[in-house]
């Protein structure tokens, strides 16, 4: 049971990272980005391609998470063009249907071209003895990279302007207007930072499981989920819901089987909306 | 300072104010009285960059500034404090006012005069904007907006949902702004507080200037009394 619960929390830790990117660019600019975990992958196969070619390891991860910034600032430049001159629903539909749109192409694209390309990062050194469980090495890096990640991330909206101007454009898009803050290279950044967000978690989960061409839809799924429960725009609440359920995902992939963990996150996921619509630390309207 | 020059603005179905022209020069207090409705709210919206308008010009020392976005406006000095406030509800006092000076870092000298018109705020440095009081969130309101430090600060009903006591208070902050050298615009419902702070004013009726004068004429005038002042 320790052992689940620890490799909970080490999937979990990622669950949380990944659905901060997209809790972000939703609570910021109404935009629902299901090409997200595409994101990811091709920051993955970046890294991969680059250690192929001999690049370093370090420097590799370093492309592969420019290659995520990169990838969410193509987003805002292209495809994301129409969405922007829509508002509420209407911005929130096409931007789900033009994402899933490009979601497709990519991965069909990366499925065709390199069908059995998957990114492994292999740690070195032994299994570290935790509360009695012997961790994984690569577990223990993953989670470490992990929770530096959030702790940056969370200093920067508490305690940068920048950060502040993010979240106040969050909070009252027409406020942060007033003072002087342009909404739309506040959500150009959360682009970049969530391609950012989705690159590291491809590289930390490499550590623990290889990431292959198709992960992408079942990340964006994850993310979706994560998001759902924790309550849309809320940083701390996807942290939050992400190492809930990655507990829960692993003891019942332990226990019932890999098959129905799906299911059962899912579940959880409606019995949240149902208990509390607005998420675990979303705000209601 | 700001002249308005034939400014037409509208939704879909329409404009709502129709070739308004005025202007505010330096030092002034200038008041917009009209009731519910009459386009006060429409018309500040276009000026400040928050609405499209139509047709017109809008000159802030010199520059049109019609087509530019809010966020570049209050750039160039004009802050606008909105009737609904928009103040950021689930950060501190503190932090709004530290957003107020975006994206320079807000000065001492700035925090302690905001401080000093309104020692509520330093009391409640720490809480949360949403769980104040309204006349709190209208001080706080008035206080992120100067500190952007403007010279031309502009005022959408500025004693929405304030009781009597509370709407006074906010007049006399902003006679204190006044003297300080601050330019004010200011549109309004409850027309004797903004007379006493004014030296002259417009009358907006159904999207278009009815009439204008100094205070001292419009408190004079038989219509205004009669529409605006309660006299019978």
């Amino acid at each position: 049971m320790t052992a689940n619960i620890l490799d909970g929390i080490v999937l979990g830790l990622q669950f949380g990272l990944l659905a901060a990117g997209l809790t972000l660019v939703y609570g910021l600019g109404g935009v629902l980005n299901l090409a997200y975990g595409q994101m990811a992958v091709v920051s993955a196969m970046v890294v991969l391609f680059s250690m192929d070619a001999d690049v370093p390891a370090l420097p590799a991860i370093g492309l592969g998470v420019l290659a995520g910034g990169l990838s969410g600032l193509i987003l805002d430049l292209t495809v994301l063009r129409p969405v922007y001159r829509l508002w509420g629903e209407a911005r929130v539909l096409l931007s789900l249907l033009l994402t899933l749109g490009v979601a497709f192409v990519v991965d069909g694209f990366l499925n065709w071209q390199y069908p059995q390309a998957g990114l492994t990062l292999r740690i070195g050194g032994g299994p570290v003895e935790i509360l009695g469980v012997p961790m994984r090495a690569g577990s223990l890096v993953a989670s470490a990279v992990t929770l530096l990640a959030m702790a940056a991330l969370l200093v920067f909206f508490r305690a940068t302007t920048l950060g502040r101007a993010v979240r106040s454009v969050i909070e009252d898009q027409e406020g942060a207007r007033l003072v002087g803050i342009d909404p739309h290279r506040m959500l150009r950044l959360i682009l970049i930072l969530s391609g950012v967000l989705a690159a590291l978690v491809a590289v930390t989960r490499s550590m623990v499981a290889p990431v292959t061409v198709t992960a992408g839809f079942g990340l964006t799924v994850n993310a979706l989920i994560v998001t759902v429960v924790g309550g849309l725009g809320s940083v701390p609440g996807a942290l939050l819901a992400g190492i809930l359920l990655g507990i829960i995902n692993t003891i019942a992939a332990s226990y019932i089987g890999t098959f129905l963990s799906l299911i059962i996150l899912l579940t959880a996921a409606a019995l949240t909306i149902l208990i509390r619509p607005s998420g675990l630390l979303g705000v209601s309207e | 300072m700001l002249e308005v020059i034939d400014l037409s603005a509208g939704y879909e179905g329409g404009d709502v104010v129709n070739q308004i022209d005025f202007h505010v020069d330096e030092g002034e207090a200038v008041m917009i009285i009209g009731s519910n409705g009459a386009g006060k709210t429409t018309l500040f919206r276009s000026l400040i960059g928050l609405h499209r308008l139509s047709s017109g010009k809008v000159l802030f020392e010199g520059e049109d500034i019609a087509s530019m976005p809010a966020q570049r406006i209050v750039r160039l000095g004009i802050s606008f404090v909105p009737a609904e406030r928009h103040l950021f509800p689930r950060m501190s006092v503190q932090e709004n006012l530290v957003l107020g000076a975006y994206p320079k870092r807000p000065d001492t000298e700035t925090i302690e005069l905001v401080m000093a018109l309104f020692p509520r705020l330093a009391e409640r440095r720490r809480q949360h904007a949403g769980t104040m009081s309204g006349g709190e969130q209208q001080m706080l309101a008035v206080g992120r907006a100067l500190m952007a430090k403007p010279r031309l600060i502009v005022l959408d009903e500025p004693t929405t949902g304030l009781a009597p006591k509370l709407a006074a208070e906010a007049y006399e902050a902003l006679g204190v702004l006044r003297q300080r050298g601050l330019t004010i615009l200011v549109a309004e419902q409850q027309v004797p507080l903004a007379m006493q702070l004014s030296d002259r004013g417009y009358v907006i009726e159904n999207g278009a200037i009815r009439m204008e004068g100094t205070s001292a004429e419009l408190a004079q005038n038989p219509e205004v009394r009669h529409a605006y002042l309660g006299v019978v």
